[in-house]
C-alpha cells in the first residue's frame, strides 16, 4: 500500500505529533497496538486504522483502557512489541493492570503512550500523569515536537523490547497536535516475536513472587538512571551563571523565548527529554555550574522538587525558582510566561504585548449538531422530569446536553460513572435519578455499574443514548456499531440483549427521533421503581452522514410564525434554527432533516430539500 | 534567518479552518522554510471555535501570545472579532464578512456586532485589513468551504505570506482530493480578483 506514512528513509513530512508516533512506532518494527480512543491521543489509532492494509501490525480498539493495556500487557507476554494508546485519564482506569506489570515486566516490550491534557482542552481535569512513571516505576519520555515525537517513539519501543520493562511516552495537547517536518528513518520490519518461556516466579505475582519482584524492579531503575545520564534526549547548551532546566513544550517556550529576546548568551540550558528517571550526576554537574536555576515543566513541581532533593543532598546553594507566579500548577505555560519568569531572574525588563480586547461577544460554545438525537432524547426527558429529577451525565457528547435550555447534567465524574453515582446519589437523596451514557460508554464501564445496580437493587432509570459509534472523539468502532459498518474487523454486540440479560426487569427500546414514543415510554418509566433502562436509537448524524452514507432528503421549514415557533427555538434550540427579523428561519445548510421540530411544534412543516 | 512571521487563523468547528491550515503549511514547508503549526480544538468539532497558528522562521512552539500575530485569517467575522486580542499592532487581517451565527444569537439572546463595527475594530490595530463574502465565493466556485482557499489565495496575491500563487495552485494539486482540485483552483482565482477589487479597509 502507498502512504506517505510509509515512505522511505531520508523522506520529509509535514506532520502532527500524533503522526509522527505512529511512524516511530513503524520504524521500531511495532507488531500490536490497543488504544482506546480520548482528545488529544485519538489521531495515533486512527492513523494506524488508515494503515492497517501494509500488515505490518495488528491494531484493536479496545472497549475500555485497563482492557487495552492488559489485551497489549498480554500481547508482550507473548513476546509482540506493543504500544497501547490512550488519553491521560485513561491511564487511571489502566493503572491496575499498570502498576503489576512493572513488576513481572513484558518480554516483548511494551510503551505506554499517555496523551496529558493540561489546561482541560477536551478533558475532565489535568492531571499530570508523570506521575506514574514514578508511581509505576517506568521510565519517560517526553517529546518537544513532532520529529522528536517520531524519535523518542522509537527509542522508547527499542528501549522497552531490550529491557523487557515497560515505558511510558508521555505528551501534552500542544505536542499531539502540533504539526511539524519530521525526517523519516528507515521503516523497520516487523519486530521478531519473543518466545515465552514459562516462569511463574516472574509472571504470576503472588505475595512470595511480587515481593522478590520489588527489589528487582528498583534495580530496572537504577539501571535506566544510567541510561538517562547518557541519553541524547538529554542535552546541556550554553555558558553562564543563569541555568534552565526544562522538559515538555517547555523546551520549545524556552527556545522561541530566547530567539525572540536574543537572551540565547545569557542562560545555560539543560534540556531534558528522557524525564524519569533523573541523570542525577548531569543535573549536579549542572547545578555546580549555576548560580541560580529556572525549573520549567507544566503541571505538577515534580522535577523541582527533585532537584530541591538533590540540592540539599549535595549541599549546593543554588537559588532553585520554580512554581512561582506566572508559573503555576495550572493550565500550560506560555512564551510569555517564561519570559517574565526568566526576565526577572535574568533583570531584563520585558514588555509582553496585549493586543485589543473586544467587549463582551457572544460566546461560541460546542453544541450538540443540528440532528443529533441526543437533544431530542434530553428534550422528552425534561418534558417528563422537568427539574424534578435528577440528571447523572457521562462522558461522550451527551455531556454537552448541561447546556440550556436541555439542562440535562446535574454531575458526572468520568467514563461511566453515571449509572454508579446515580445509584448512590439516588440511594441517599431519595429523589428520582435519571442517568445518561452513550454505547461506547456503557461498554467502557457502564457495564459493571448497570451490574452493581441491579444486584444492589438500586433505583433509577438509565437512559442509554446509542447512536451506534463513539461519537465525540471521531466516530471510532465500539462493540455497539452495527455488524455491517464493523465488517471483518470485529463482532457487533447488542445491548438490549445483555441489558436484560443483567437481570434489568424494565428494559423498554425507542428510536431517537421519535418524540411521541419517547415521552409515552418516559412517562411510564417514570411510574416505576427500581433499575430501569431505556434504550434510546438513532444514528449519530454525522455517521449517518459520513459512514451510512444516508441522504439528506428532507429539510424543516417554518410554516408559520408565532409563538408556537418561538417556544420550539426556546426550550428545543436546535443548531439549525436562527432567530432573525421575521422570526425564526431554519437553516436549511444545517438542518439534519429529522423532523424532531415538526413534532414539537405545529409552526414547523417538511418540505423536499431543495424545494422552496 | 529567514523572515519570521505568526499567522493566526480562526473559524467555527466544521467550517474547514484545519483543512485549510494544513494546506497552507505544506505548502509552506514546500518553499524550504522553517516551519511548525499547531491547532486548539478541543470538542469544537461540534460547533465551537477552531483556532489554529502558523509560525515561519525558526519558531519551535506552536503557540501565539496576545498582540504577537502578524497576519490573522478570520474565517468567520465574529471570531475574527475574537481573534483581534492576538493581532499585533501593524498587523494584517483577511476576513470573511458572512457569519455563521452562535447559539445565543440563534436563539435571540445576543446580538452579533455590525460588520461596520468590526471593520473599525480591525482598523484601530491592523495596518492593512481585507474583508471578502468567503461563503458567497466559496459557492460561486462550487462549493462554500473552497471560500477558505480563496481569503488564503488572497493572503498569498497580498504578498504579506511568502507563498506564490503558483505555490498555491500546485499544493492544491498535490495535496488536495483529486475531485477537489478544480474547484479549489477557481476559488484561487476569484480570491485573487477579490483581492484586487476589493478596497482596502
Amino acid at each position: 500500500m502507498n502512504h506517505p506514512l510509509l515512505g522511505q528513509a531520508g523522506e520529509r513530512h509535514l506532520l502532527l505529533g500524533n503522526e509522527a508516533i505512529v511512524r516511530g512506532a513503524l520504524e521500531a518494527g511495532v507488531n500490536m497496538v490497543a488504544c482506546y480512543p480520548g482528545t488529544p491521543s485519538s489521531e495515533v489509532p486512527d492513523t494506524l486504522n488508515k494503515l492497517r492494509a501494509c500488515q505490518r501490525f495488528t491494531l484493536e480498539y479496545s472497549v475500555n483502557e485497563k482492557v487495552a493495556l492488559e489485551v497489549g500487557g498480554g500481547a508482550a507476554l507473548a513476546g509482540a512489541l506493543t504500544l497501547v494508546t490512550m488519553k491521560h485519564v485513561g491511564v487511571n482506569v489502566a493503572a491496575d493492570p499498570l502498576l503489576t506489570m512493572t513488576y513481572t515486566g513484558l518480554p516483548g516490550g511494551l510503551v505506554l503512550l499517555s496523551a496529558d491534557d493540561p489546561g482541560c482542552h477536551a478533558s475532565q481535569n489535568e492531571q499530570d500523569n508523570r506521575y506514574y512513571a514514578r508511581f509505576a516505576s517506568m521510565p519517560c519520555f517526553e517529546p518537544a515536537n513532532p520529529q522528536e515525537a517520531k524519535d523518542m517513539t522509537k527509542a522508547a519501543l527499542l528501549l522497552a523490547r531490550e529491557t523487557q520493562q515497560p515505558v511510558l511516552l508521555r505528551t501534552t495537547t500542544r505536542i499531539n497536535h502540533m504539526r511539524g517536518p519530521v525526517t523519516f528513518g528507515p521503516l523497520g520490519e516487523p519486530a521478531p516475536i519473543v518466545p515465552f518461556s514459562r516462569n511463574v516466579r516472574r509472571f504470576v505475582p503472588v505475595p512470595a513472587t511480587a515481593r522478590a519482584r520489588h527489589p528487582m524492579l528498583l534495580q530496572h531503575m537504577e539501571d535506566m538512571r544510567v541510561i538517562a545520564e547518557k541519553s541524547p534526549f538529554n542535552t546541556t547548551a550554553g555558558n553562564a551563571k543563569v541555568g534552565v532546566i526544562a522538559s515538555g513544550v517547555s523546551r520549545a517556550y524556552l527556545h522561541d523565548v530566547l530567539m525572540a529576546h536574543g537572551w540565547e548568551g545569557k542562560v545555560r540550558v539543560l534540556e531534558l527529554g528522557m524525564t524519569w528517571p533523573l541523570p542525577e550526576q548531569k543535573i549536579e554537574l549542572f547545578m555546580r555550574s549555576v548560580h541560580a536555576l529556572l525549573v520549567l515543566e507544566e503541571g505538577e513541581p515534580l522535577v523541582e522538587a527533585e532537584l530541591r532533593c538533590l540540592a540539599q543532598k549535595q549541599g549546593l546553594p543554588l537559588a532553585i525558582h520554580g512554581k512561582h507566579d506566572p508559573l503555576t500548577r495550572l493550565g500550560e505555560y506560555s512564551t510569555t510566561k517564561i519570559a517574565e519568569a526568566l526576565g526577572a531572574i535574568l533583570d531584563e525588563k520585558v514588555e509582553n504585548a496585549c493586543g485589543l480586547h473586544c467587549e463582551e461577544l457572544p460566546q461560541r460554545p460546542p453544541n450538540l449538531c443540528a440532528g443529533c438525537a441526543h437533544r431530542s432524547a434530553f428534550y422528552a426527558v425534561r418534558q417528563i422530569f422537568g427539574d424534578d429529577a435528577m440528571y447523572s451525565s457521562d462522558i461522550g457528547c451527551y455531556t454537552l446536553g448541561v447546556l440550556p435550555p436541555l439542562s440535562g447534567a446535574d454531575f458526572a465524574f468520568c467514563m461511566g460513572s453515571s449509572i454508579s453515582s446515580g445509584s448512590g446519589f439516588a440511594h441517599v437523596s431519595g429523589k428520582p435519578v435519571v442517568a445518561f451514557i452513550g454505547d461506547s460508554t456503557f461498554f467502557h464501564s457502564g457495564l459493571t455499574g448497570l451490574a452493581n445496580a441491579v444486584f444492589n437493587r438500586h433505583n433509577l432509570l438509565v437512559v442509554i443514548l446509542d447512536n451506534g459509534t463513539t461519537a465525540m472523539t471521531g466516530h471510532q468502532p465500539n462493540p455497539g456499531v452495527s455488524a455491517e459498518v464493523l465488517g471483518e474487523q470485529a463482532a457487533h454486540l447488542d445491548i438490549e440483549a445483555i441489558v436484560k440479560s443483567m437481570g434489568v426487569a424494565r428494559v423498554e427500546k425507542v428510536r431517537g427521533y421519535n418524540q411521541k414514543a419517547l415521552q409515552r415510554t418516559l412517562e411510564e418509566l417514570k411510574g416505576q421503581n427500581g433499575v430501569r433502562v431505556l434504550l434510546v436509537e438513532e444514528p449519530c448524524v454525522l455517521f449517518a452522514r459520513r459512514t451510512l452514507k444516508k441522504a439528506r432528503t428532507q429539510v424543516a421549514f417554518v410554516a408559520e410564525q408565532g409563538e408556537a415557533a418561538e417556544k420550539c427555538l426556546a426550550t428545543f434550540a436546535c443548531q439549525a434554527f436562527c432567530k432573525n427579523a421575521e422570526g425564526v428561519a431554519v437553516d436549511e445548510e444545517l438542518c439534519a432533516g429529522c423532523m424532531v421540530c415538526m413534532q414539537l411544534s405545529p409552526a414547523f412543516k417538511a418540505r423536499k430539500r431543495g424545494t422552496e | 534567518m529567514s523572515q519570521k512571521l505568526r499567522i493566526y487563523l480562526t473559524g467555527v468547528g466544521g467550517q474547514g479552518t484545519l483543512t485549510a491550515t494544513t494546506l497552507l503549511t505544506r505548502i509552506i514547508l514546500d518553499q524550504n522554510l522553517p516551519v511548525v503549526a499547531g491547532e486548539i480544538h478541543g470538542m469544537a468539532q461540534r460547533g465551537g471555535v477552531v483556532e489554529s497558528t502558523i509560525l515561519i522562521g525558526g519558531w519551535q512552539s506552536p503557540s501565539i501570545q496576545l498582540g504577537e500575530v502578524d497576519i490573522l485569517l478570520g474565517f468567520e467575522p465574529l471570531e475574527t472579532l475574537r481573534g483581534l486580542a492576538y493581532l499585533r499592532t501593524g498587523g494584517a487581517v483577511f476576513s470573511s464578512t458572512e457569519f455563521t451565527p452562535p447559539p445565543s444569537v440563534s436563539a435571540g439572546k445576543a446580538v452579533l456586532p455590525p460588520m461596520e463595527s468590526i471593520q473599525k475594530s480591525v482598523a484601530e490595530v491592523a495596518e492593512k485589513a481585507w474583508f471578502f463574502p468567503i461563503k458567497t465565493i466559496g459557492l460561486q466556485a462550487g462549493s462554500q468551504q473552497s471560500g477558505n482557499t480563496a481569503l488564503i489565495a488572497a493572503a498569498c496575491a497580498s504578498g504579506l505570506i511568502p507563498v506564490s500563487i503558483e505555490a498555491l495552485e500546485a499544493g492544491i494539486r498535490k495535496y488536495m482530493p483529486a475531485k477537489l482540485v478544480e474547484v479549489n483552483l477557481k476559488a484561487v482565482a476569484l480570491g485573487v480578483e477579490a483581492l484586487h477589487t476589493t478596497g482596502k479597509h
